[in-house]
């Protein structure tokens, strides 16, 4: 997935931004773009031998020159300028003591130079410790923002490049970063804090939740954000939730849960929907307290959070519909009254709705949910104990079909899921009509297909509820 | 209870046993890498670089069937098949096509060929009854690769089980199940309707042209059971026939009744047909069965 990304404009506040005249330089013949990026990185390197009176302008000069070619063109001529030897060169116009208008020009080169192909984004390496440097609290905030960017580029390349950037130290200054007050800064340091955290290590998100102010400074976005910042803050808290049980803990016992529940219900922007969403998923499959403690049946956030959910239901995004669905079946893994609840709402007619209907990823979290509202665990090894009401409403509602495709479909979770949902069906349903039903709906041809399926556990499965439930006395009276 | 899904797997065979696998209401987690995150995280790609407003419905949903597709590929699960599927969507469109071989003779459906055509010399061949009687093994091993030929049905069954796992359920040949109302009508007419064997033919050739053109799409549901009832009603006369033999003469008179060229259906099968809804056989009769010759009843 192509986290990074192409900074084509000034950063907001800097001079540049009032004084910018460019526009896009699109139908840039490749190889005559190639050539006057081998001239500016040969330039670069003359500029920086110059000496007197014009020397520190004439390296703006060729920097913004290099600069213009990186974040002008439609496909900006990486592979010409880290071919030309730019990348040495930029490292040493990121000294320090350097003018903020070097840094800044110099930082933004590399930004671009990052964005590009994976082993583009590697030769950044020798960069990295000064890039980190220059976001400390000394340097400009442009500087720092224009710096994190190209962090923030880095870091999504891949786990690799992750590991290294946080064995620099990139972590705590990154995290300062996003308790900037200039909202452009806080928003790309969070931004690239997202690309930093995202593991699949833990260690980044442990280390980052202990981090003084970084909590709070959520929060605080959460709550009063634009729509902007609180996009990229609530990314941080998807993965915060996702890889850390320690900062899970810590987050569904503050008002995170709530804050993002109001959100969802009040934003209609896509963008912002998604992590806040997601973040709320991770929540509730993440720790138990959020559904046993949190999410109490009764309380008015239990409310809105099933309301929210189902607004995503309803939507017309279809990352919405599958990642609701998903957390509306974590908590239909509650409590009966949590079953209750859900079975209860809107959310019932919309989930068959889409186990009809949807694509496949999102029926089959249309089917846990439903499944899920259909049953009560027992005992380790006893089969659960079916809520008939709801599986009678469910089954005559017409979700049968929905069940029965999963089980011809090729995913093997899916095609398990299908067969227990029978089960259930079979043996819960009043007055033994489930076998019935089941035939009708060609759940035994369904069944059938397994005969000759690879997998053992699948064969033997629809083989015994075959034989339990197809066998010598069905049909008799 | 937090788990993922193959772990939820496992607990579901080790709590409820293998072969029932109960519905495990619990709390799933996914890793923040799961490909199941993979459409939102294109969808936040998208729409910060402000492409979502360029591309049409069309060419969203390709975008994100490609990079759906990049991370996860559809083995078809039939044994032997190992047919590579661009994404969930075409498998059924394979099934249908490629594990769908259909017996000319009696409809019965097959996941391959060559399970057809084993089951059209075990089932409609009086050649290959004519072998078995004089003692050649003609029982192929239903693996493919395998090799092995025994020379009674049981022990082809039996090798399945020892050598390669079968489940001792398992029934390359399926007696089908009549309906309750055949059953029925069976019990309060017990003589033979053997005098109606022409008739039955002749309906046969009817019968068959029917359910040929049946199973070659899935058929939708008020269609299929439209032809079923259609169906039911040349089958009846032939099934309560077939059930009377069953009990009276029990397989071996099957056998010399059969040959290439007739039109009756076997009413052993294995695997579904179309146009029945049960191919069932109620475990009693299964076990009690003698498969040294051929359990087909005309």
């Amino acid at each position: 997935m192509r986290a990074k990304r192409v900074c084509r404009a000034p950063l907001s506040g800097s001079d540049e931004a009032a004084m910018e005249e460019g526009d896009m330089v699109i139908d840039e013949e490749k190889a005559n773009l190639e050539a006057r990026t081998t001239q500016a990185v040969e330039e670069l390197k003359s500029a920086l031998s110059t000496q007197g009176k014009g020397a520190q302008k004439k390296k703006i000069e060729v920097l913004r020159a290099l600069r213009r070619l990186l974040s002008q063109s439609e496909v900006p001529p990486v592979e010409a300028a880290i071919k030309a030897g730019a990348i040495p060169l930029l490292v040493q116009y990121l000294s320090f003591g350097s003018s903020d208008e070097q840094l800044l020009e110099a930082a933004w080169c590399l930004t671009n130079i990052a964005a590009g192909e994976p082993e583009e984004t590697k030769s950044l390496l020798p960069a990295l410790p000064l890039l980190i440097a220059h976001l400390g609290e000394k340097s400009s905030t442009l500087v720092a923002e224009q710096c994190a960017w190209a962090i923030g580029n880095v870091a999504g390349e891949g786990a690799d490049l992750r590991s290294k950037l946080l064995a620099q130290g990139a972590l705590w200054p990154l995290a300062r970063l996003m308790l900037s007050n200039k909202g452009s800064t806080a928003r790309t340091a969070a931004w690239a804090l997202s690309n930093l955290i995202k593991g699949p290590d833990p260690k980044a998100v442990n280390e980052l939740i202990t981090i003084d102010g970084v909590l709070n400074a959520i929060i605080r976005n959460l709550e009063k954000a634009d729509e902007e910042l609180a996009t990229e803050v609530a990314w941080v808290v998807v993965y915060l939730s996702a890889l850390s049980e320690k900062a899970t803990s810590l987050i569904v016992r503050s008002s995170v849960p709530q804050l993002l529940i109001g959100r969802l219900l009040a934003s209609e922007n896509l963008q912002l929907l998604i992590p806040v969403l997601r973040s709320l998923g991770n929540l509730v499959a993440g720790d138990a307290y959020m559904v046993d403690s949190v999410l109490t049946v009764g309380n008015s956030i239990t409310d809105q959070a099933v309301s929210s959910l189902i607004k995503c239901l309803k939507s017309d995004s279809r990352v919405l519909k599958k990642e609701a669905s998903w957390a509306m079946s974590n908590i239909a893994a509650g409590s009966l009254e949590h079953k209750k609840l859900i079975f209860s709402s809107e959310a019932t007619p919309l989930l068959m709705h889409l186990l009809a209907t949807a694509q496949f990823d999102i029926r089959r979290e249309a089917a846990y949910t439903l499944g899920n509202l259909c049953v009560v665990p027992a005992g380790n090894a006893a089969p659960p104990n079916i809520i008939v009401d709801h599986l009678v409403a469910i089954v005559n509602g017409g979700a049968l079909p929905g069940f029965i495709n999963l089980v011809r479909s090729a995913d093997i979770e899916s095609a398990r899921l299908g067969l227990q949902f029978l089960e259930l069906v079979m043996r819960g349903y009043p007055n033994g009509q489930g076998p019935q039903l089941v035939e009708r709906e060609d759940g035994i041809d369904a069944m059938e297909r397994f005969q000759f399926h690879e997998n053992e556990l699948m064969r033997n499965m629809a083989n015994g509820l075959v034989d339990k439930y197809f066998g010598e006395d069905y049909g008799l009276e | 209870m937090q788990q993922r899904p193959e772990d939820a797997m496992e607990e579901v065979e080790a709590a409820a046993g293998p072969e029932l696998g109960f519905w495990l209401a619990a709390r799933r987690r996914l890793a923040p890498d799961d490909p199941f995150f993979a459409a939102g995280d294109l969808e936040r790609e998208l729409l910060a670089k402000h492409l979502a407003l360029d591309l049409s419905e069309d060419d969203r949903n390709q975008l994100e069937k490609m990079e759906v597709a990049s991370t996860c590929t559809v083995f078809c699960p039939i044994a032997g098949c190992g047919a590579h599927l661009g994404c969930l969507e075409d498998f059924e469109d394979h099934y249908v096509t490629r594990h769908s071989a259909s017996c000319s003779v009696c409809s019965r459906v097959y996941p391959t060929s060559r399970l057809l055509s084993i089951h059209v010399s075990e089932a409609h061949d009086s050649y290959f009854q004519a072998k078995v009687a004089r003692g050649f093994p003609m029982y192929e091993c239903l693996v493919e690769g395998c090799g092995v030929k025994l020379k009674s049905y049981k022990s082809r069954q039996q090798h399945l089980i020892d050598k390669h796992q079968f489940p001792k359920s398992f029934e390359f040949f399926k007696k089908a199940r009549p309906s309750q109302r055949q059953r029925q009508k069976s019990q309060r007419r017990p003589t033979a309707h053997k005098g109606e064997e022409a008739r039955d033919n002749s309906m046969d050739v009817d019968g068959k042209g029917t359910r040929q053109t049946n199973w070659k799409y899935r058929p939708k549901q008020h269609d299929h059971k439209e032809s079923k009832e259609n169906e039911r009603q040349h089958q009846e006369a032939k099934e309560n026939e077939m059930e009377v033999e069953q009990k009276i003469d029990e397989l071996t008179s099957a056998v010399s009744k059969l040959s290439t060229a007739d039109s009756t259906p076997a009413n052993v099968t294995f695997g579904h047909r179309r146009s029945r809804g049960l191919t069932f056989v109620p475990r009693s009769i299964r076990q009690n069965k003698q498969p040294a010759s051929q359990p087909e009843a005309k």
